[in-house]
């Protein structure tokens, strides 16, 4: 572990508000070039929505595609915030505390970015309000709360609510500072949001009361949220590769691998663009990428045992399907890269050391878990719908069309526009956080070493 | 010392009391001589179960030993004796990699757990007999022995407990030398003799601290290793597959799952006694139960969940084999352990440890752990005795058609049952003669290692974390 | 008892495999009943063709004693069918006739129900159905043209039974055996399609399912279906009932 660095408060208050108080050279250019983006993608959707779901490639009895696939993609990422900033927050890592608020606002921004999928993919999305609003009590005529697809608007807008919350909370101290330190319209704007935030013990009180609360009624929801997404597969007893008890955790720990991931993404690319070096440390990658290990080995486990329990049965149908997930052109090819990517590549090189505090290797390789999960979900959905079944005569036919890969592009482009928009407002590293860490470590002399050591509240 | 005038300052917040390494050693060893009266009627009494269910164990395997239909409450034995004895030093393990300071003077009692394992391979012995080869009449039943031969879970099985077992005590050896040593340099008699010779020249120099901790870390995850594979096999060979149809790809997860709720509720039951009546209240403070119960809390809700997952699916598949397996498991003829299970194995503790004051306490703890084990005694009875009530002529159909009656214990499984678990624990209290039930190492670490503070108008602890 | 009003009938169908001569007679009329729209070259390309009724082919057998067969499949209205608990909205449910009904009205085209099938007897419109101007004149002014965007299936004709209680109702008088048929039933020229009422022990629907030949396909899902299939005769062996219920 390297030494621990004195910073002291004006040097970190300088620095980490720089994205609101002076904005970085190419923050204006990038902007520019992602809105143009997004509003291609924008552009994109609406024809779709004109025309007719016949611009996918989708076909009987592949109904579903790449937009469940993407969708079920983000809400994995969405999980990356209650992961680290709840589960962290309550196992008293003290390594979680700069990159909370990334990971939090990654959470905010996928989920909206992941409700986007199943509206645009429903054939009418303009009657969705069938679906979701009961506004129908005139007739008699619910939403079938039998529905999975009911359970997911509910679970995603429970999770979404609470972790806006979440990054609320946890940004009402910040807001204070940065209502102190701007004037004119932003200070009026950063008034009105801090909500009259002084810091005062009171305040602080209930702001870490609030935040530890809101962190135990996250977790449920943490978890029920992908396990949701799952039974939607899950329950489908009629699709081979979908119909398996395992679903929920499986998902879940997926989700977990995917979205830490993400998370370490993003902080490469803070540290590089804000400069941010003496907060985001290597030290964090390095706890991250051992996090990342276990959970990922963990997730292999459940891989593992997904397929063993598809054989185990050994029925013919399973395992023709199992044939094709794995062995037949061209899902073999992509077995293989969701395999190479999401586990054999990233995971051997976080074994070492050099590799976990390397921040380009570590950038590189987030980014491979994040194709292999996205190929992960790409082979459970689309070979589960495109198998071979009795009695009918199409089947594997399936071929992305150009619209649906950009608007698997145009999700990317989005969440990232919204992440440079915030971080034009708001900062993307907790201030308060990080002055509370200094606050809460020490260095102890045990014989003649000196050992890092972290503050615990006495029993 | 300077700490001990802090903790006098205030009754509540006060740090427990710093003990000196030396005084932590010779009173740690001391325990392992001074056996009270009501020590060695406990240990009389279980050992005396223990053999009754030994002889038990023959005489059913006399009587019964051509009907598998009646060998269920064997079977849950096997999985529970799994759960407790291989679960617990699990447990230890874990928060050891984590570095949580809090564990280190629990993990020797955790490790002895794997003692405990023998009984769980006696006990597999006659169901090993009685498993069916994979391939009758001519048809390889589902399992996950695809091409393998014909004897592949029989052996496979033994081999796995056997390694399980192994593991566990090379887990604990290579975490006892130290204390081999101390005892070689503080304790008298056969126990000198024998600190002298399994503490393999320690003298305590820095290679051989690093080895041994190296050691620890491999065999931990090793083992980790291993529990999962043995609880995957056990429960895939002996409860799956013997039930015509069934496919539930979560239940080795949920099984693990359960072994370390299994496995620290007795590490909790253990710990409490060992502490009360062993006057180790210096050494474990409260700081561990407080940690353990936040596991077995968090554990709790883990095995709703599994079961729920699972649950969910069949419910709502309903395809013919989904709604087999669940008139089978669930709604058949053990609905009621299976409400009783769940109520104890979740409800029940659920709602005794979310309380702040239960956790911080130990009595309450130590009354919710009981509860825990009743409940996951019955949870896998349900699925075992369920399991194993289906004739084996039935194992190639395709899902189950007819759900059978349910075998009631006779009097040999009552026996069997209650002398597994007595043999059990009386083999655990016998290691307590041998070896200090906690680590003097890992008790004089975790002293080392926290450090009462005062912080800004309250008491708070200083914890190092060394690589 | 048989009446005319809703809800005494439990509709469905018994199909005998070994008429079947597979001449897609009842694939047409089906077609040209329920206005479905032609199943041009690009959809068939792109895997989007609809047709509520199908003559499968499939094998029988393993490869050398292999035997090809054919079998019309369309939707089984089952009992316990996967496809409607799925559905967010209840665009489609079970009606007291025993139908499995499509509302196209509230259907928002999630597409979970076609999924959730084991038959994939289920169809999404992915364009919006157009007709040469030579056949608009032809459309049956009793069904509705489904637009883009929602799913259909066969609908055992449901216009044809509403027809028949209707004009049975207004005669007074009770609706007799084999008096409503769907557009593939009487299209049947070898009588291998057969509907009827299955609530009537009496009707021919109800005697011909007692078969000792009879088998509801894929049975493992449970699905409990309305159509009931009478196993081929095989000169070469002997048949025993549900013997032919799955196949690769
Ligand atoms: S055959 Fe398919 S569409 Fe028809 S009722 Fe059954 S599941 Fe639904």
């Amino acid at each position: 572990m390297q030494q621990r660095r004195e910073l002291d408060q004006v040097y970190t208050n300088r620095k980490l508000l720089n994205g609101q108080l002076d904005t970085p050279k190419w923050w204006a250019p990038t902007v520019t070039i992602l809105g143009i983006g997004v509003v291609i993608g924008l552009f994109v959707i609406a024809t779709m929505i004109n025309k007719g779901l016949g611009v996918t490639g989708l076909g009987r009895p592949v109904y579903w595609g790449l937009f469940i696939t993407t969708f079920v993609f983000w809400v994995g990422i969405s999980h990356a915030g209650i992961m680290i900033s709840a589960i962290l927050r309550l196992t008293q890592a003290e390594w979680r505390r700069p990159v909370t608020r990334a990971a939090e606002l990654l959470t905010v921004f996928s989920l909206l970015t992941a409700l986007v999928f199943p509206l645009i993919h429903a054939g009418r999305p303009w009657r969705i309000a069938y679906w979701i609003l009961p506004y129908d009590v005139a007739r008699g005529i619910y939403p079938n709360i039998r529905s999975p697809l009911i359970m997911d608007p509910v679970a995603i807008s429970t999770y979404l609510t609470g972790s806006t919350l979440f990054l609320y909370v946890a940004l009402l101290p910040d807001l204070g500072n940065l209502r102190d330190r701007t004037t004119g319209w932003k200070n009026a704007m950063y008034t009105v949001l801090a909500l009259g935030w002084r810091g005062n013990p009171r305040q602080w009180k209930m702001q870490t009361v609030g935040g530890i609360l809101l962190s135990a009624l996250m977790l449920p929801i943490f978890v029920s949220v992908h396990s949701i997404v799952s039974w939607d597969f899950a329950v489908a007893s009629a699709v081979e590769g979908w119909h398996s008890t395992i679903f929920a955790p499986y998902f879940v720990i997926g989700a977990v691998h995917s979205g830490v991931s993400a998370v370490v993404t993003m902080m490469a690319l803070m540290r590089w663009l804000w400069g941010w070096d003496d907060f985001i440390r290597p030290e964090h990658f390095d706890a991250l990428a051992r996090l990342l290990i276990v959970v990922a080995t963990g997730w292999l486990g459940f891989t593992f045992l997904e397929l063993i329990f598809a054989l185990y049965g050994q029925d013919a149908p399973e395992i023709a399907l199992r044939e094709m997930q794995i062995l037949t052109w061209p899902w073999n090819m992509l077995f293989i890269i969701f395999l190479l990517t999401g586990y054999l590549i990233p995971v051997p090189m976080w074994l070492f050391k050099r590799v976990r505090t390397n921040i380009a290797l570590m950038f590189w390789t987030s980014i491979l878990v994040n194709i292999g999960m996205w190929l992960e979900r790409f082979l459970i959905i689309v070979p589960g719908l495109a198998r071979r079944t009795p009695f009918v005569y199409t089947w594997e036919a399936y071929r992305p069309s150009a619209v649906e890969w950009t608007i698997l592009i145009w999700s990317f482009a989005w969440v990232t526009l919204l992440m440079l928009l915030f971080s034009r407002f708001f900062p993307l590293v907790p201030l308060f956080e990080q002055k509370e860490s200094q606050v809460f470590t020490d260095d102890v002399m045990i014989g003649r070493a000196k050992v890092p050591a972290i503050v615990r509240e006495a029993e | 010392m300077a700490s001990e005038a802090v903790a006098h300052e205030s009754e509540h917040h006060a740090p427990p009391p710093k003990v000196d390494a030396d005084v932590v050693a010779r009173e740690l060893i001391a325990t392992t001589t001074n056996a009270s009266v009501r020590f060695k009627a406990i240990a009389w009494t279980l050992g005396i179960l223990g053999v009754i269910g030994i002889v038990a164990l023959i005489l059913k395997w006399v009587n019964d030993g051509d009907d598998s239909t009646k060998w269920g409450y064997v079977a849950t034995i096997v999985s529970f004796l799994l759960a407790v004895c291989g679960g617990a030093p699990m447990v230890a393990m874990a928060p050891v990699m984590a570095k949580a300071n809090w564990v280190r003077p629990v993990t020797r009692l955790a490790a002895l757990f794997s003692f405990g394992s023998v009984v769980t391979i006696i006990m597999l012995i006659p169901l090993v007999a009685l498993l069916p080869p994979l391939v009758t009449e001519g048809a390889r039943r589902r399992s996950i022995w695809f091409e393998a031969p014909d004897y592949a879970p029989h052996i496979w099985s033994v081999v796995g407990l056997l390694l399980l077992a192994l593991t566990g005590i090379m887990l604990f050896y290579s975490a006892a030398i130290p204390d081999f040593a101390s005892m070689r340099d503080h304790a008298t008699g056969w126990r000198q003799r024998l600190g002298k010779r399994l503490a393999r020249g320690w003298v305590g120099t820095d290679v051989q601290w690093r080895t041994l901790r190296m050691r620890i870390g491999m065999f931990g995850t090793f083992y980790f290793l291993i529990l999962v594979f043995v609880t995957f096999l056990i429960s895939t060979d002996y409860g799956q597959s013997v039930i015509p149809g069934s496919r539930d790809a979560i239940y080795p997860m949920s099984l693990t799952i359960s072994s370390f709720q299994g496995g620290v509720a007795a590490l909790v039951i253990a710990l409490y006694f060992a502490r009360k009546w062993m006057g180790l209240e210096k050494f474990v403070h409260l700081d561990a139960f407080w940690s353990l119960s936040r596991l077995l809390f968090a554990l709790t809700l883990l095995w709703v969940y599994f079961f729920y997952s699972s649950f969910i699916v069949f419910w709502y598949g309903r395809s013919a084999n989904d709604i087999a397996t669940l008139d089978l498991l669930i709604r058949g003829p053990m609905i009621y352990a299976f409400i009783a299970g769940a109520i104890l194995i979740w409800f029940v503790p659920w709602w005794i440890l979310i309380w702040n004051r239960v956790r911080r306490g130990t009595s309450a703890m130590v009354v919710g752990s009981f509860i825990i084990l009743i409940g996951l005694l019955l949870d896998r009875a349900r699925y075992f005795v369920s399991a194993w009530s289906v004739p084996q002529d039935q194992i190639h159909q395709k899902w189950l058609k007819v759900v059978p009656e349910t075998y009631f214990p006779n009097i040999y499984d009552i026996l069997i049952m209650v002398g597994a678990i007595s043999l059990a624990a009386v083999i655990i209290m016998l290691m307590t003669r041998v070896i200090p039930v906690l680590s003097v190492w890992q008790v004089q670490e975790f002293n080392l290692l926290s450090k009462p503070i005062r912080y800004v108008r309250g008491h708070a602890t200083l914890v190092a974390k060394p690589d | 008892m048989t009446t005319a009003e809703f809800g005494a009938h439990n509709w469905g169908m018994v199909v005998d495999v070994d008429k079947c001569i597979g001449c897609n007679a009842c694939v047409i009329a089906c077609q040209a009943e329920n206005n479905i729209p032609i199943n041009t070259q690009d959809r068939v390309e792109r895997a989007r063709t609809i047709s509520w009724i199908r003559v499968e082919r499939y094998w029988e057998g393993d490869f050398p004693d292999a035997k090809a067969r054919f079998i019309p499949i369309m939707c089984q209205h089952c009992e316990n069918a996967p496809c409607e608990p799925v559905c967010p909205v209840y665009a489609t449910y079970h009606n007291a006739e025993g139908l499995n009904v499509q509302v196209y009205n509230r259907c928002v085209g999630t597409r979970y129900c076609a999924n959730g099938c084991p038959y994939i007897v289920r169809f999404f419109n992915y364009w919006e159905p157009v007709w040469p101007e030579s056949l608009r004149n032809h459309l049956n002014p009793d069904v509705t043209i489904r637009s883009r965007g929602i799913m259909e299936k066969c609908s055992f004709c449901v216009q044809r039974i509403r027809r028949t209680s209707r004009t049975a109702r207004s005669e007074g008088r009770e609706i007799a055996d084999g008096e409503a048929q769907t557009a593939c039933s009487s299209a049947c020229p070898t009588s291998a399609l057969n509907f009827g009422n299955f609530n009537d022990p009496n009707s021919k629907v109800s005697k011909m399912k007692e078969d000792k030949r009879h088998y509801t396909l894929l049975d493992q899902f449970g699905t409990d279906p309305n159509v009931i299939y009478l196993a081929k005769i095989d000169a070469d062996k002997k048949v025993g009932a549900g013997e032919h219920a799955s196949h690769g």
